[in-house]
């Protein structure tokens, strides 16, 4: 009996030691130990990355996966890809201190009252950029995007999940993320609910590809984009998100806000997300407020004095 | 009159204690028509948002040593091009290259080559950013 029970036990030291056996010959450095490392915080590949891909069909009604907007140009620093903030003759170029957005490429339909709304908004770039200690861009005190602007700024890498009654939207730019209501239910009555950062979201399936969602709510503390273009509390948003193959999704967004433009523009028209692998891992991307402090302290506040030049 | 300089006055304490925000996004305080290369010893790697930043000392010929911040993109923009939250560690001597604020504080942002060790590490982009000059990815 005790010899049974000493080999036994000789058995199940051995067992449980063959992982780590096993492990050990695979040291820092092998193949697999990077293979594991570089299974963590992927990042998207460029558009250069998709040119001339082969796709499967699309599958019926299913906007699941994960989705790389980084690549065609979804970070969009000069306000919405549509409509940026730049000049003709400077068309990269942070210009600043323009007294309006008249001059611009393609300018905005906006009424008077969208006009002396855009002016209170203080952007640090585009044509209208101020200097240091000026701009009051909300997301710089680590305040919410909200929607629609993480569809129209640092719009990186998107997840989305559905299931019976909901489609989940996860933006990877300050973790934040939106239900998409699909059980047939109807968008609230403003004068009751509560204005949100994301606003509220009904989406349904017009066609077998393609999804359109329908935004009211948001509160009015959020800019539309970079470059401080204003909304009001009356601004709607139409999503529609069109599943062109397997890897390909096209989004186009439609801004109604009668108060501040004249008739609806399309911030994004038909921009494509590149469908990333399904074991893509979407590295965080926190605003905290702490950290944001810090860099404040150190970097933003000494490099905002005007000094003279040494 | 006679109030004018005290009111003069206020108005200078009062704007002396009002604290400016660089905003990350904007561009506004470096000068983007000159790059600088500064060498010196790394004293602290900050993985951060909205950016990183890496401090290190400078020490120039009569034995002066200047702390430097020089900041760097986000997380994720910085690990597409190759950094990692382990890349610098203290006593590293690094090489680098940047554009300085315009007060002529000892701030940068990096802009182009860097040298870890003597041997070169992944160039910091900015150039998708749209500014042609080197205005920072977010």
């Amino acid at each position: 009996m005790s010899k049974c029970c000493v080999f036994s036990a000789i058995l199940l030291t051995a067992l449980l030691s063959l992982p780590r056996l096993l492990h050990a010959q695979n040291a820092p450095g092998t193949t697999e130990q990077q293979a594991k490392q570089q299974s963590w915080n992927n990042g998207p590949p460029p558009k250069k990355a998709y040119v001339g891909k082969k796709s499967a069909p699309a599958p019926r009604r299913n906007l699941s996966g994960i989705w790389n907007a980084a690549a065609e140009g979804g970070v969009q620093p000069k306000g919405v890809l549509e409509y940026p903030a730049l000049l003709p003759d400077h068309p990269q170029d942070d210009i600043g201190e323009q007294p309006d957005e008249g001059k611009i490429s393609h300018p905005l339909p906006y009424t008077p009252l969208g006009l002396a709304a855009l002016k209170a908004n203080k952007p640090g770039v585009g044509v209208r950029a101020v200097g240091p200690g000026l701009v009051n861009d909300p997301v710089d005190f680590c305040d919410p995007q909200g929607f629609p602007r993480m569809e129209l700024f640092e719009f990186r890498v998107l997840e989305i999940a559905q299931n019976r009654n909901q489609v989940l939207l996860l933006y990877q730019f300050y973790d934040n993320w939106r239900v998409i209501w699909t059980d047939g239910r109807a968008l609230p009555d403003l004068k009751e609910a509560e204005p949100r950062w994301n606003g509220y979201s009904v989406g349904k399936w017009v066609d077998d590809y393609t999804f359109v969602v329908d935004t009211v709510g948001m509160n009015e503390k959020t800019w539309l984009d970079n470059a401080g273009r204003p909304h009001s509390g009356d601004l709607t948003v139409q999503e529609r998100f069109h599943r062109v193959d397997y890897d390909t999704l096209e989004l186009t967004v439609t801004i109604n806000d009668p108060k501040f433009y004249l008739q609806p523009w399309q911030a994004l028209n038909k921009f494509v997300l590149h469908r990333l692998p399904d074991d893509y891992d979407i590295q965080e991307f926190f605003c905290a407020p702490s950290e944001t402090a810090d860099y404040n302290k150190l970097i933003g506040n000494p490099a905002s004095v005007e000094t003279p030049q040494k | 009159m006679k109030h004018k300089l005290p009111l003069l006055s206020l108005a200078v304490a009062v704007s002396t204690f009002v604290v400016p925000l660089l905003a990350h996004h904007g561009n506004a305080a470096y000068n983007y028509d000159k790059k600088i290369t500064v060498s010196g010893i790394v004293t602290e790697w900050i993985w951060a948002n909205p950016h990183c930043w890496l401090k290190f000392d400078a020490k120039n010929e009569s034995g002066e040593v200047t702390h430097w911040i020089v900041e760097a993109s986000a997380p994720p923009t910085v690990s597409a091009q190759g950094w990692s939250h382990n890349s610098f560690k203290p006593g590293d001597q690094v090489t680098v290259t940047m554009i300085q604020v315009k007060n002529g504080q000892a701030i940068g942002r990096f802009e182009g080559d860097v040298i870890l060790n003597g041997k070169p590490f992944p160039p910091h982009d900015n150039g998708s950013s749209g500014n042609p000059k080197g205005g920072p990815k977010p």
